[in-house]
This record gives structure tokens, C-alpha cells and sequence, in this order.
């Protein structure tokens, strides 16, 4: 991300929280709808500044923007609530999918810092990781899966399982 | 010891030890007064207290306190900062826990050794925790650089196991929806059995909301499975109150916890369960209805208000329950079967709503039924009823329209079985009545079809079809109607200028019955069939050219180039690599941009044995179901199947949209010749005098278990 990039293209500068400046494409760093209302409000003179991404450590800023970078050119998603809960669709594309292939630690973080900069696309595509994650396994395994206790007692974990029976009948 | 190897540790264990070399110089270089080679025990704690006091005080985490209380930080900020990236700050409760199997088996391991290895053990510990984040990270690079393979592998595989994050849990609850709206219902389900924080997201009713409107009364895109209406006025009237609590605010409220608190006084919660479920039905039959499709703009009655408010105490998931329940029924095809005998001759029409059937029958009388108690309410008959066969009825909460082979249309009050009227004017028998709205209008065997607006008093006739007219479907919004002709068409007629706006043309037999699909009723392109150019399909420019005077038949040999006659086989025409107009919906009538378009797609059933989907705006025919033996005579649907009774004595249900049939009924034995649709029913009667109703519902009338 350094500054080889041909210098028609704006860049900006971002700083991590552990304090690493990273230079991208404003087009790029601007699919986050955090830092495009940012630059908006910014005196245009001020965009050379960094600017600070107090949420966001340099690991993960880094793979924020290289998901940014390869879907730069999408069409920005309208936030059309109704059409996006009709195609509640888990599918992810193969970039994605690879993309994600990181840790819980990363995909964990990767979420949060898609939330705190706004960038719908890679919120929806990480929420997604996690819920194939939970689809399909039993409630065991899910804890597992997630290193979760079972807080429950065997007679609330029976009641409980009689309670959801109804979904298994297929 | 720390760099003096013990002789009686294993290779590994020494060698991973000896090269802690690397960080403990790291340390040491940051004490000035140490600068030897190799440390003695007694440097080494010189080297390790000032490093741990320099850190310990700034970095001390109040959640490992030895009773492993969380003592809330007050000042931890910035010096917290130091050593936890920003989730791991220990004011969030975002910390590992310690496994505790693994620190028991650690602590027996240690145990083992000597006092000096364990306190040099102990040391690489206590340094590595107070270390600020950056010289964690330095710390684990010397000791990864320091490892070999099986040691790598041992971290790999330990690694593995201990990044698990529990999401739901950490993220913010927002997110935990987003995450959990993903989800279908059984894996739902399974994730309310995981714990406590787990069963309160995943059963709330943010989640389940969206479940229902993903999956009521229409076909999840996602995973193509559809349940049963319910209020569908309620879906609307919570989604604010929903999305709000979506975003995590509210999240203090009610929710259906573990032991669920009522929004309201209990006395109302109490008394809305019982009867809700019984009105719930009428609502949901009231909208279902095929008969009822075009009112349903028309009726939205006062009562309903308050009905919506009883069932709103329903936690969301089990409105979801309820309606998978029966969803599944209908899957499997599990239903109760009833009989209802009485009509001394065929039965040729019928419509339900509620627990309230209306039949008419060859017998020449109309029955009221009691479908729950299989009794026989009321038989509408006399001196003054039809002297022919009935062929046709609708009915409304008070009056009951019926046409009869005796050329009359008859207006019944069916609460008391009182004739209210008797219009005349076709000259031979009526197939076929709809009313809605002023209008009322009946199609005869004289081949036109006959309106009366009750508002306006004026009565006048659609000439146009060449035969029969055996069904009529009014759609008052759009002042249009559909009509279905024993001359192979089905025609879209403007009430206005009583000119065809449409002509359907598919069928290569008599078409008995046209039925307007719902307006939330969608189809997916991708779902359709190769496009077949219906070249012989009236177009917005044909119409404008062409006006039908007197025969549509004429019309179709005479007016349109390339018209394909009735003997040229349709489904055998091919698509010349002509794009199919999109499905997009167009005003029909651009000159009057207050008046709606008809219903956009439309069903027609045939004697040639098929049932038509059609798309209304471009005229095209989107699907052709195949499966029935005999003549269709009997259609109804809703938005998510369709059934169908034929001459061949079966009922099918489809899907509409993919064509599949997904049920076929038999049991009748004799042709069928009307059926009647409802979220939990399918009701069919049949030249055999019988009716009989097939109940989706999960446990008994209401389908509804406490």
C-alpha cells in the first residue's frame, strides 16, 4: 500500500490505532462510507492529512482495504432493507470466500471494523462466514465451534430441545 | 537457570528453553545494570522484578484478581492501551478464559519439576504477561523462531482450538441479528440450544419477524419454502417497532426470554389466545380466497384493527411455529379428510370462508355448511329458488350471489336463507357470477357476459366471446374484468369501453376458468421456461389499431398477420431468437395515470387437460402445467400454490411457479368440478355429489397448539 501507486490517483492517508499510517486510493478507502462522509465534511486542503482510524489496528486496516480494493468498482449498494431481507441468501463469491478464509480472530475483527467504517458489502459477506459457520451443526458442535460453555442444566437443555423439536420435522 | 539446562528434561522441552535466549535478552538489554553473559539465578530475578514492576503496575488487570472478580477499571484508558489492542482491554469482556482441563494437566506437568526449573518456568510466564502488546509479539517471534517442526506443529494445533471466538456473544447484539437472520429455521434452532445469551438472541423476535416475512404467505427466495398466510397487517404494523429493536436499542425490553414476560396485562394475553386463532383463520381465509382476491383492497372492516392488536402478545417465533407446521403438513401431504354429504346431485360450484362453506349443485339448491361440524347449516331453495341446476356462487359475510342453468342470478341472504333478488337478462343458462364492489356480473351459454352496477342501476352486456362464457373475474380498482370462454380464449376486458385490452391465446380446448393471482404473487424469471413468442397474443399497439367489434374469433383471422388458428398446435412454435419482452408492468392505460393496472398474472384452466400461467401487461404465456388427464374445470390459488380439479376425478396442487406438481388428491368418483383454497384447507366438489375437505391444520379446527 505504500506510495508506488501512479500518482494520478488521489491517495489518503490512514492511521491505524497502533499508530501505522497507511496510504490508499481515496476511490478504495472510500468505500467505507465512514471515511467517505469524512473526506466529504474535510476542507479539501485538510484531505493530505492522515487520518485517524481509532478503531481499527494496522493488521486488520490492511485487510479492510484490500477487500476495498478488489471491489472497488462494485455498484454501491442501495440500502434497500426490503430487498436485501427477501434475498437473505448465504451464497458469498469465490474472492470472498478466500478472502475469508482467515481466523475467527481476523473474521471477528474484520466484522467490527466493517461495522465502525461503514461498509455494508463486507459486513453483509462477514456476518454471512459466521452464519455458514453456525448452519447445519448441532447445538454441540456449535459450541465447539465457538468455544462456547453450556450454561444450561440437563433439565432446561431437555426442555429446550423439546421446545425447538418442531423445526427437525422434515 | 534460566539458560542452564537440567539434565533430566526431555530434548524438546530443553531445546525450547535454551532458546528463550532471545527474548530474555530482549529484557535483559532493558535493565542497564545486567549486562552478563550468562545469568545465575540470583541476576535472573534482579533481571525479572524490575521488568514485572515496571509493567505489572500499568497493565494490571483486574479481571485476573485471585476470586476472579471483575473489578470495573475506572482509569484504565490509556494505560490499558498498552498492552490490550482495544477489544482485549480488560474493562470488555472480551478475555479467553482458561480452559480448565488443560491448566490442571499444565499444573501436574509443572509439578514434576524441581523448584528451580518451575520458578524459571514460571518466569518466562509472569514476563511474557506483563509484557505490553508490542513486546508480546517480540517475545512470541523469538520463541517461533526458536521452534522446530513438531513444536510448530504442537502451536499450530493448539492454536487452532483456541481461536474460537464466540461471536454472538461479543459483538454487538445488532450484529448478533444480522448474523442470526442469515440462518434457516432448523439451525436456528439449534443455536437457541447453545446457552443462555445464545437462546435470547436467536429466539427473538427481530429474528423470527424476519423469518415470517421471509417465509409467509410467500416463497423464500433463498431457500424456496413457503408457509401459510397469517396477518400479514401485522408483519407491517411491527416492522418499525422491530427494526428499532434490530439496531440493539430495546434491547432492555421485553423479549422472549427464558421465561417470556407479556407485553400487556396478563388478563389480555389470557384472553386474546383462545379466540384469536378462530379469527385469525377468518382474516387469513378473508385474504386467501381466490374469490375474495379482488376485495381485498375493498375490505379491511374495523374488526380487524382489533384483532391484530389481541395476537400481538404472540412471541414472533411461535407465529412462526404455528405456520411451519402446517407448512409441513401441506409438504407431506398429512391431512384429515372430511366428507360432506348431502346435495342429491352433482355439485358444480363452491366457496368457503372461515368455518362457513357454500355449495350449489345440479340439485338445483344451494347448501350452507358448518365445515367444522360437517353439518348442513341451511339449504337455499323454495318456491322462489333456481329451477335448474346451480353452476355457480359467491358469497360475503351477509349476501349470496348464485347463477343457475335457469338464466337467472339470484341474490340470497345465506345468514337467514331469504331471496333478496332475481336478476334476469341473459337468455340462457349462467355459467359463471363475480361480484366486487357496485359491479355484480354473470357470464351465460348466450355468450356474453352480463353487469349490473348497483350504483349507478345501469345493467348492460360484453358481447365478444363465440361460445360459452364459463368464468368471470372482476377487478374493480382497475374498472377491468377477465372472462374465460368455451372459444378458447380468455379475454381482459376494459369495463369502460367493454373493448378486450388482452386476448390470451394457449389453449387448444374450452377454457373453464380464469383466475386472477394475488398482487404479491412474483415471478423469477430464471424460474421460467424457454420463451415461447405467443406471436397471436394481442400487443399494446394491435390493441390500438385493432378494436374487437364483433367476434374475437373474427378478429383472430382477420385482423392480425400471422394469426395462428386454433388447428396450428401452439406449444409446437419456436422462439426466432427474439428476447422475451421483460416482466416489467406497464400502465395499460397511460392516458389515465390514476387508474391501476389489472392483477399482472393470471391462471387459466382448459379441457385440452392444461392450466396457463399468464403474464397480463405483455400478454405472454410464462408456463404451461401438464399433468392432469382429463379436462381442468376447477382452479383456485393463492401466493404460494395452486389446486386444480379435473374430469379425471383428481385434485393437484403445483407450485406456480416452477410448474411442479407437488400433491395429487384422489377420492372423488366423479369428475371434479370446483375447489376452493385456503392457507390450511383444500375443499373440492364433484359430479359424484360430494364434498370433500382436506385439513392441513396441525392439530385439530384451529391448528394451533398452545
Amino acid at each position: 500500500m505504500a506510495s508506488a501507486s501512479a500518482p494520478a490517483v488521489p491517495q489518503i492517508t490512514l492511521t491505524s490505532s497502533d499508530g501505522i499510517d497507511i496510504s490508499v486510493d481515496r476511490s478504495v478507502a472510500q468505500r467505507s462510507v465512514l471515511i467517505k462522509n469524512l473526506l466529504e465534511d474535510l476542507p479539501t486542503e485538510s484531505t493530505n492529512e492522515p487520518i485517524p482510524i481509532p478503531n481499527v489496528n494496522e493488521a486488520v486496516l490492511k485487510k479492510v482495504m484490500e477487500w476495498c480494493e478488489h471491489h472497488k468498482n462494485d455498484p454501491t449498494t442501495t440500502n434497500d432493507d426490503d430487498s436485501d431481507s427477501r434475498k437473505k441468501s448465504t451464497d458469498i463469491e469465490e474472492w470472498d470466500q478466500r478472502y475469508m478464509s482467515v481466523d475467527q480472530e481476523m473474521l471477528f475483527e474484520i466484522i467490527l471494523a466493517a461495522n465502525y467504517l461503514d461498509i455494508k458489502a463486507l459486513l453483509d459477506v462477514g456476518c454471512k462466514t459466521v452464519a455458514n459457520m453456525i448452519k447445519g451443526k448441532s447445538p454441540e458442535e456449535i459450541r465447539k465451534t465457538f468455544n462456547i460453555q453450556n450454561d444450561f442444566t440437563p433439565e432446561e437443555e431437555d426442555q429446550i430441545r423439546r421446545e425447538n423439536e418442531w423445526a427437525e420435522d422434515r | 537457570m534460566l539458560l542452564c539446562p537440567t539434565s533430566e528434561e526431555d530434548e524438546s522441552f530443553e531445546s525450547g528453553r535454551r532458546r528463550l535466549r532471545g527474548p530474555a535478552v530482549v529484557v535483559d538489554c532493558e535493565d542497564d545494570n545486567d549486562k552478563n553473559e550468562e545469568i545465575p539465578i540470583a541476576s535472573s530475578s534482579k533481571t525479572v522484578t524490575p521488568y514485572l514492576s515496571e509493567h505489572i503496575p500499568k497493565t494490571y488487570n483486574p479481571m485476573s484478581g485471585p476470586d476472579g472478580q471483575v473489578i470495573p477499571s475506572t482509569e484504565d484508558a490509556p494505560s490499558a492501551n498498552t498492552k490490550y489492542c482495544n477489544r482485549h482491554r480488560p474493562d470488555r469482556k472480551c478475555r479467553r478464559q482458561a480452559n480448565e482441563p488443560s491448566m490442571e494437566q499444565l499444573q501436574s506437568e509443572l509439578n514434576t519439576l524441581s523448584q528451580t526449573d518451575q520458578q524459571s518456568i514460571s518466569h518466562v510466564w509472569s514476563i511474557f504477561s506483563a509484557a505490553p502488546a508490542k513486546q508480546r509479539n517480540l517475545i512470541l517471534q523469538g520463541i517461533l523462531s526458536a521452534c522446530c517442526f513438531p513444536q510448530l506443529s504442537f502451536i499450530s494445533a493448539s492454536v487452532r482450538d483456541l481461536i474460537n471466538i464466540d461471536f454472538l456473544t461479543l459483538l454487538p447484539p445488532e450484529l448478533g441479528f444480522k448474523i442470526l437472520c442469515y440462518l434457516d429455521t432448523t439451525s436456528l434452532c439449534k443455536a437457541a440450544q447453545v446457552s443462555r445469551r445464545w437462546r435470547q438472541l436467536a429466539d427473538d423476535d427481530v429474528v423470527w419477524h424476519k423469518m415470517c416475512e421471509q417465509h409467509i404467505d410467500r416463497k423464500c427466495i433463498k431457500c424456496g419454502w413457503g408457509l401459510p398466510l397469517l396477518e400479514r397487517k401485522r408483519l407491517r404494523l411491527e416492522k418499525r417497532q422491530i427494526q428499532l429493536r434490530a439496531t440493539g436499542r430495546g434491547m432492555n425490553e421485553w423479549s422472549p426470554n427464558i421465561t417470556p414476560l407479556p407485553e400487556s396485562p396478563p388478563s389480555s394475553r389470557e384472553a386474546s389466545t383462545e379466540p384469536v386463532f378462530g379469527r385469525k383463520r377468518s382474516l387469513e381465509e378473508e385474504e386467501i380466497s381466490p374469490e375474495s382476491v379482488a376485495k381485498r383492497l375493498r375490505i379491511t372492516p374495523l374488526s380487524n384493527e382489533s384483532q391484530q392488536r389481541a395476537v400481538t402478545k404472540q412471541p414472533w417465533k411461535d407465529v412462526y411455529k404455528a405456520r411451519f407446521k402446517v407448512g409441513i403438513n401441506w409438504k407431506h401431504g398429512r391431512c384429515n379428510i372430511k366428507t360432506l354429504k348431502g346435495h342429491t346431485n352433482g355439485v358444480t360450484c363452491l366457496q368457503f370462508r372461515a368455518n362457513i362453506l357454500a355449495s350449489g349443485s345440479y340439485d338445483t339448491t344451494i347448501k350452507i355448511w358448518n365445515m367444522e361440524s360437517k353439518e348442513e347449516i341451511r339449504t337455499l331453495k323454495g318456491n322462489d329458488g333456481h329451477t335448474l341446476g346451480v353452476r355457480c356462487l359467491q358469497f360475503d359475510d351477509k349476501q349470496l350471489v348464485s347463477g343457475s342453468l335457469d338464466g337467472t342470478v339470484k341474490i340470497w341472504d345465506w345468514t337467514t336463507g331469504q331471496l333478496i333478488k332475481t336478476l334476469t337478462g341473459p337468455t340462457q343458462g349462467v355459467l359463471s357470477v363475480h361480484f366486487d364492489g357496485p359491479y355484480l356480473c354473470a357470464g351465460s351459454m348466450d355468450n356474453h357476459i352480463y353487469i349490473w352496477n348497483t350504483q349507478t342501476k345501469r345493467a348492460y352486456r360484453i358481447v365478444g366471446h363465440t361460445d360459452f362464457v364459463n368464468s368471470v373475474k372482476l377487478d374493480v380498482a382497475s374498472r377491468t374484468l377477465f372472462s374465460a370462454s368455451d372459444d378458447n380464449t380468455a379475454v381482459l376486458w376494459d369495463l369502460d369501453t367493454q373493448k378486450p385490452i388482452r386476448i390470451f391465446r394457449q389453449h387448444t380446448g374450452p377454457v373453464q376458468q380464469v383466475l386472477p393471482l394475488p398482487h404479491e404473487f412474483e415471478v423469477d424469471e430464471s424460474d421460467l421456461p424457454e420463451y415461447v413468442p405467443d406471436v397471436d397474443t394481442d400487443t399494446d399497439s394491435e390493441h390500438e389499431h385493432h378494436h374487437h367489434h364483433d367476434s374475437i374469433h373474427e378478429h383472430d383471422h382477420q385482423d392480425v398477420p400471422n394469426a395462428h388458428t386454433h388447428e396450428s398446435h401452439p406449444r409446437t412454435r419456436k422462439a426466432h431468437a427474439t428476447p422475451p419482452p421483460p416482466l416489467s408492468n406497464p400502465s395499460l392505460f397511460p392516458d389515465d395515470s390514476d387508474r391501476p393496472n389489472p392483477p399482472q398474472y393470471i391462471l387459466t384452466a382448459a379441457l385440452d387437460a392444461t392450466i396457463c400461467l399468464w403474464h397480463v401487461p405483455t400478454g405472454r404465456c410464462l408456463r404451461i402445467f401438464f399433468g392432469h388427464l382429463e379436462g381442468v374445470w376447477a382452479l383456485a390459488a393463492d401466493t404460494l400454490r395452486v389446486v386444480s380439479g379435473a374430469e379425471d376425478r383428481m385434485v393437484k396442487v403445483w407450485d406456480p411457479r416452477t410448474g411442479h406438481c407437488e400433491k395429487t388428491y384422489t377420492g372423488h368418483e366423479g369428475p371434479v368440478t370446483c375447489v376452493g383454497l385456503s392457507g390450511e384447507r383444500v375443499v373440492s366438489g364433484s359430479e359424484d355429489t360430494d364434498i370433500r375437505v382436506l385439513e392441513f391444520a396441525d392439530e385439530g379446527p384451529g391448528g394451533e397448539v398452545a
